[in-house]
């Protein structure tokens, strides 16, 4: 039969309201071109106004070398509350031009002493003591300090350029500069003293190549005049030195402002650096150490650390100063013309959270969803699969108020609901045969389903995997240890599920967006490098043992690694203990700030469609939550219920954020991320099929599973199904959740319009509208009940009468039918969950 | 006289009026080899070299600028500078179209030369329009060294005279000549440039090859009378650095190698150019010839030493046993064994008929910076700062030199004296007595330099 001509002539019946249900990807795009182009353009002059107060930052300073500069940061603040950055606006007085000069908010030394400088803005003066001292001496261009962070700033040593592992035209440093050791190397002896002139320094390569004057593929990076250029010319004229070994080491970077909220026409911020160094000198690295923004649609830093707003919303600025990194919350605020908060009502906390920041940005959220919606939406995600047309039927038809809240309570005790969420998390633990063997993946998969029936708290779950010992088969989580085959899997695999940090680019090198260092990476190992793996009794079986001992090595520097927490620093651990214990003693404690909100941020992410952190395992500095006030309020709430995971999707589920509609308004049209109303998405591969099964009412068969298994009850990918594949159903080759594509593409759209599957199911002898159709029901009775199977709705007038008139006229009642149910398939309202 | 009358003119302020005059009333037609080519090399190269050749389009050598790239817009319409796709892309407003990109715009001047040489007929005025860019550019005098160096320069040159009396050490902008009994400084050479990274006299010491260059721009070989420093011959210019110029045994040819990844065979009286070999995949650093002078070993940075058959300029064998760069190499004195230094910190011995490694040399503690054999020596510098002697047979350990205070970059040795010298990145420069390791003499190849405390205490 000819479907596409049949889904043109149809195309009327469901259209409609699939264009409803457009996306809003397009509109973000548009956003952040306008956003860059705006970066283009001249800063629009502060306007002081009248400041109540204005304060300066640091408060007095001391510049201890010719060659730092101190760079102040004003804030003006004002009767209403608000607050605005004046440093651009603010006049700088030396009190004596002989000891210290002002440039703008640039306060440089000029010969020993005690002075100040006087700031002034708005009617306010401020004073700052600066203490002079070493201006007689020349300051040495310390390698570590100085050059590493010029050719960082510079951008030389980045991954895309000379910080490649093969480098770029024959010159490799090091990865942002991780490895002092080998860029010495690289910069002075190695080729034969080509890169630096010790007898005319201005003609070193390094210098040459970067001003232009010599090709230079990575283009123009330096100009004579600039800081940089004075310190490469400087440390080579000083003779390429490494820092001797009794040099003060960097032990703290400090940054100011740590967060701003800004309201327009307040929208500049400047942000500044203090590097502490080990022998109590504090020297201002503003210049020298590399900005950027998580979000460049909202805010834009430049090399000087100057924060632009651009649009409503949150930023994390980010300040790196080598293997320093420390971030600034900045958010955005402007008067929306016509906005007026309408005060919906808060369900619970999770939407005290949401509307406060939505109020705080004027995004106004939409309306709750309908009922029709709710059920869909709320089978979907709680059990993953679409409710019968009687279970619509009756739930509609219900009156009580708080049928939504049962309606949540019974899906939660429903079996399905274990089965899909232990789909959820065998995509993390990689269950499959080539993994665990045949056997393995069910014995696994049996311990995971049983866990979400019976609602294991998170912390059990954690410390049943993690520390695992015996027989894969008598202790199906000790599969964790099979599926991570080595010690290097384990921390990656442990960090990116338990921690929600990606950690692996820290194997080879120093995270390059992160905190991260290759010696944490190592550290962690050390917890799980002692676990060993060894054949059992029966063949497909492993046995999981911990020795007593084996130390990780650090393969850089050749350094023992003492077991390592993020954030907490080297455990101390007595010789023979399972290491492991303790990694999870330290993990499940409720002030653990990695464990309950990586889990509460999986969860929501499965239910909205997007996490408050996304990807949900990626928490870095770099990728702030879209509400950290939300994560932190649900993961405390996660900690004081005993890690009770359906606590929290009950949580969730009953807020009436989960339940606002996905129709948006002009005041939250643009929101991708704030939660202001619900996200459209594809199905997921396993709800799609069991959701054409539930409309056909054909089930779809897998070899070697019982009938009737549904595809969001699968152990494991291993039956083979062309359909979930395209759909984007993982290999679970991976712990990371991005393995689950969400992509759409147009196998996806073969697969509905041509496919096998879908073609065989609408063609069923025994499918649901032959069924129908035999029971002598009427084209308008099928017709509701394929809306009500598919949709969770009866068709409106309009979509009715195009059905039927299309079956009249087709000559073929069967075919007329098939066609019917065939472009419900088709339909987005079908295919989308909304 | 001529130079004589051209100072008078300066000194009484005339050059300026007539010639200047003259440039108003008819400039010059632009010099592609004068004016062009070095900005061409300067900006375009990086990314337009034939490696790259981005945008399928090449900035090689004349021919190659004036082909199209894969827009096959012509690059080049001879008296119309409108329908060239080389000056509309310096020229663009478009900093996405502009050439060079991530780089700032060619000054207006620049572009003008570009577009009056299209106008008048974008002539090539060298001698060959497929040689290199940087073999076409006029060559002009190296400037003079420092008259007292102020800090050593590293000395990565090194080389005995035909008696082993003197020593040659690269400098900055020279080369010095020392006796090598007392080190004492006899004669200094100019015009050479910046870095010098090899000298090399031929058998009966009446001539020194010089190569060397400005690293990332420009290459050259000199031949010098050693006795006064006179300049012989110039085998010409290349666009970076030349690290290797060495006789054959006879004394008639000098072989080249250098960052172009070329090896190139001269005949040292004429100077013509007898064989090209490009079959390295990075920097040429090191080359050897055998005894009879019939082949050449290289040393390269893509990781491989190399055999030819220096008559012909075939490859015959391939060796990449060190798995990673490669800085030198020699024969030992039957031609049986190619023995190369490298970055591994470790001498590979291998066999040149089949490839086959014969023995290693370990021990060093970083990588193996420079090597030379005679008769059963093999003499070694490493960046750990050793100078070491291994024998031949068994590959044995003979004797450590110590008190380099730096990476050794250049040996020699010299087999009538049995003297052996090491020079080293801290311009440092050191003579022992190669079988009982006694020191010679010690000095700082940094002529008028006065170290702030005694280099050498003995």
């Amino acid at each position: 039969m000819n479907r596409t001509s049949s889904f043109g002539r149809l195309a009327g019946i469901a259209m409609p309201s699939a264009l409803a249900l457009a996306l809003c990807a397009a509109p973000a795009v548009l956003a952040a071109d306008a956003a860059m182009a705006d970066a283009e353009t001249k800063l629009e002059q502060i306007v002081v106004g009248s400041p109540t107060k204005i304060e300066v930052f640091p408060e007095s300073f001391k510049l201890d070398s010719p060659r730092r500069k101190l760079h102040l940061v004003v804030t003006g603040y004002y009767a209403d509350g608000t607050h605005q950055d004046l440093t651009r606006a603010c006049e700088v007085v030396s009190a004596d031009e002989n000891g210290a000069r002002a440039e703008q908010a640039v306060v440089s030394p000029v010969a020993d002493g005690n002075t100040q400088v006087t700031v002034k803005a708005g009617g306010h003066e401020v004073a700052v003591p600066v203490e002079v001292v070493g201006q007689q001496t020349p300051d040495r261009i310390s390698f570590d300090y100085d050059t590493l962070a010029v050719l960082s700033k510079q951008g030389c040593n980045q991954g895309a350029c000379h910080g490649s592992p093969s480098g770029k035209g024959g010159f490799r440093l090091s990865l942002r500069a991780y490895d002092p050791a080998l860029d010495i190397e690289t910069l002075v002896r190695e080729a034969f003293n080509r890169r630096t002139n010790l007898y005319e320094p201005e003609k070193s390569l390094l210098l040459r190549k970067p001003l232009m004057e010599v090709a230079h593929g990575g283009g123009r990076r330096l100009t004579t005049d600039s800081l940089a250029y004075e310190v490469l010319h400087d440390w080579i004229d000083q003779g390429c030195q490494v820092d001797p070994p009794e040099a003060a080491e960097c032990v703290k970077l400090d940054i100011y402002p740590r967060e701003r909220i800004l309201m327009r026409p307040a929208h500049t911020q400047q942000v500044v650096a203090l590097a502490h160094f080990s022998d109590g000198t504090i020297r201002d690295v503003t210049s020298l150490a590399c900005f950027s923004s998580s979000d460049e649609a909202v805010a834009t830093v430049d090399e000087t650390g100057l924060v632009v707003g651009h649009d409503r919303g949150e930023a994390a600025i980010l300040v790196r100063y080598l293997d320093k990194l420390e971030s600034s919350t900045m958010m955005f605020l402007k008067e929306v013309p016509g906005f007026e908060w309408s005060n919906p009502p808060e369900n619970n906390f999770v939407d005290q959270h949401v509307f406060d920041k939505l109020e705080q940005l004027q995004i106004l959220p939409s309306d709750v969803c309908t009922d029709e919606e709710f059920i869909r939406r709320v089978y979907l995600d709680v059990i993953g699969v679409l409710p019968k047309p009687a279970e619509t039927k009756a739930f509609l038809a219900d009156s009580d108020p708080e049928k939504r809240a049962k309606l949540i309570d019974e899906l939660l005790e429903r079996p399905e609901f274990a089965e899909f969420w232990a789909l959820k998390w065998g995509d993390l633990l990689r269950i499959r045969n080539a993994k665990v063997t045949n056997s393995g993946v069910h014995k696994f998969h049996r311990w995971l389903v049983a866990a979400f029936r019976d609602n294991m708290p998170y912390d059990q779950f954690a410390r049943e995997l993690l520390t695992a010992s015996g027989s894969t088969f008598v202790n199906p989580p000790a599969n964790y240890y099979r599926t991570a085959t080595e010690t290097n899997d384990c921390t990656e695999t442990t960090s990116q599920l338990f921690l929600g940090i990606r950690i692996q680019c820290a194997k080879c090198h120093n995270h390059p967006f992160e905190r991260w260092s290759q010696d944490n990476y190592y550290g962690i190992g050390a917890f799980f490098n002692r676990v060993q793996r060894k054949p059992g009794v029966n063949p497909d079986e492993q046995v999981i043992w911990v020795a007593r001992g084996g130390e990780v090595t650090q393969p850089r520097t050749g350094q023992q690694m003492q077991p390592w927490l993020p954030l907490t620093g080297t455990a101390e651990l007595s010789g023979e203990d399972d290491r492991r214990d303790a990694l999870v003693d330290w993990l499940v404690k409720p002030e653990n700030p990695f464990f309950a909100k990586v889990e509460v941020n999986r969860i929501w992410g499965h239910l909205l469609g997007r996490g408050i952190v996304e990807p949900v395992d990626d928490f870095r500095d770099s990728n702030p939550p879209s509400s950290e006030s939300l994560i932190a309020a649900l993961a405390d709430d996660f900690a004081a219920h005993g890690y009770d995971r359906k606590h929290v999707i009950r949580t969730v589920l009953n807020s009436r954020t989960y339940q606002l509609s996905s129709r948006k308004n002009e005041f939250n049209a643009e929101d991708g991320k704030y939660f202001s109303h619900a996200m459209t998405r594809l199905l997921t591969a396993e709800q799609l099929l069991d959701a054409i099964c539930r409309v056909t009412d054909v089930p779809e068969k897998f070899a070697g599973l019982p009938a009737g298994t549904r595809a969001t009850a699968l152990p494991s990918p291993d039956v083979e199904s062309d359909f979930l594949k395209v759909f984007g159903q993982p290999a679970r080759e991976t712990a990371c959740q991005c393995e689950r594509s969400t992509d759409s593409n147009l196998s996806q759209a073969l697969q509905m319009i041509n496919g096998p599957l879908v073609h065989s199911k609408v063609r069923d002898e025994k499918n649901r509208i032959r069924t129908l159709a035999t029971s002598e029901k009427s084209n308008e009775e099928i017709i509701t009940e394929l809306y009500l199977a598919g949709l969770c709705r009866e068709p409106s007038e309009p979509e009715m009468a195009a059905a039927t008139r299309h079956i009249e006229k087709s000559g073929d009642r069967m075919r007329g039918l098939e066609d019917v149910c065939w472009a419900l398939l088709n339909a987005n309202e079908f295919l989308f969950q909304h | 006289m001529l130079h004589r009358r051209i100072a008078l003119w300066i000194a009484c302020g005339l050059a300026v009026a007539p010639f200047g005059y003259a440039a108003r009333a008819e400039e010059p037609p632009v010099s592609f080899a004068k004016d062009l080519a070095p900005i061409l090399m300067q900006k375009c190269g990086a990314c337009h070299d034939a490696a790259e050749a981005n945008g399928g389009y090449q900035v090689v050598n004349y021919n190659h600028v004036i082909k199209a790239g894969d827009s096959e817009m012509p690059a080049v319409t001879s008296g119309k500078p409108d329908e060239s796709e080389l000056l509309a892309r310096i020229a663009s407003d478009d900093e996405f179209v502009r050439m060079p990109q991530e780089a700032d715009p060619l000054p207006a001047e620049q572009i003008e030369l570009f577009k009056r040489w299209i106008a008048e007929g974008a002539k090539f005025d060298g001698s060959d329009p497929a040689a290199d860019l940087s073999a076409i550019i006029p060559k002009t005098t190296q400037p003079d060294p420092p008259e007292a160096y102020r800090r050593p320069v590293p000395v990565a040159a090194l080389a005995f005279n035909h008696d082993g009396t003197e020593l040659a050490a690269g400098g900055y902008h020279e080369v010095t000549i020392w006796n090598a009994a007392d080190g004492k400084l006899l004669r200094r050479i100019k015009n050479v440039p910046e870095c010098v990274y090899s000298v090399d006299y031929n058998a009966d010491g009446s001539l020194l090859a010089v190569a060397g260059g400005t690293p990332g721009s420009f290459g050259e070989v000199k031949l010098f009378k050693p006795t006064d420093g006179s300049l012989v011959k110039d085998l010409g210019s290349m666009g970076d650095v030349a690290f290797r110029a060495a006789f054959n045994p006879a004394g008639n040819k000098v072989a080249v190698a250098g960052a172009d990844r070329s090896i190139r065979v001269f005949d040292a009286a004429s100077g013509s150019e007898e064989i090209l070999i490009e079959d390295h995949a990075d920097w040429v650093v090191g080359l050897a010839w055998n005894a009879d002078g019939t082949r050449l070993a290289s040393a390269s940075r893509d990781k491989t030493s190399k055999l030819f058959n220096a008559e012909n300029g075939e490859s015959l064998m391939t060796y990449s046993g060190h798995g990673d760069a490669v800085f030198d190499a020699g024969f030992s004195p039957d031609g049986n064994l190619v023995l190369t230094a490298g970055a591994d910190k470790s001498i590979h011995a291998w066999n040149p008929a089949d490839g086959a490694k014969k023995g290693q040399i370990g021990g060093f503690g970083s990588q193996v910076l420079t090597l030379v054999t005679s008769g059963d020596k093999i003499l070694s510098g490493s960046a750990d700062k050793s100078v070491r002697q291994h024998r031949l047979e068994g590959f044995k350990e003979f004797k450590q030199y110590p008190g380099a205070s730096d990476a050794v970059y250049c040996v020699a040795y010299h087999p009538g004296t049995g003297r052996l010298a090491a020079s080293t990145f801290a311009g440092e420069v050191r003579v022992w007595n190669a079988e009982d390791g006694a020191e010679v003499s010690t000095f700082i190849a940094a002529p008028g330099y006065t170290p702030p405390s005694p280099v050498a205490a003995k």
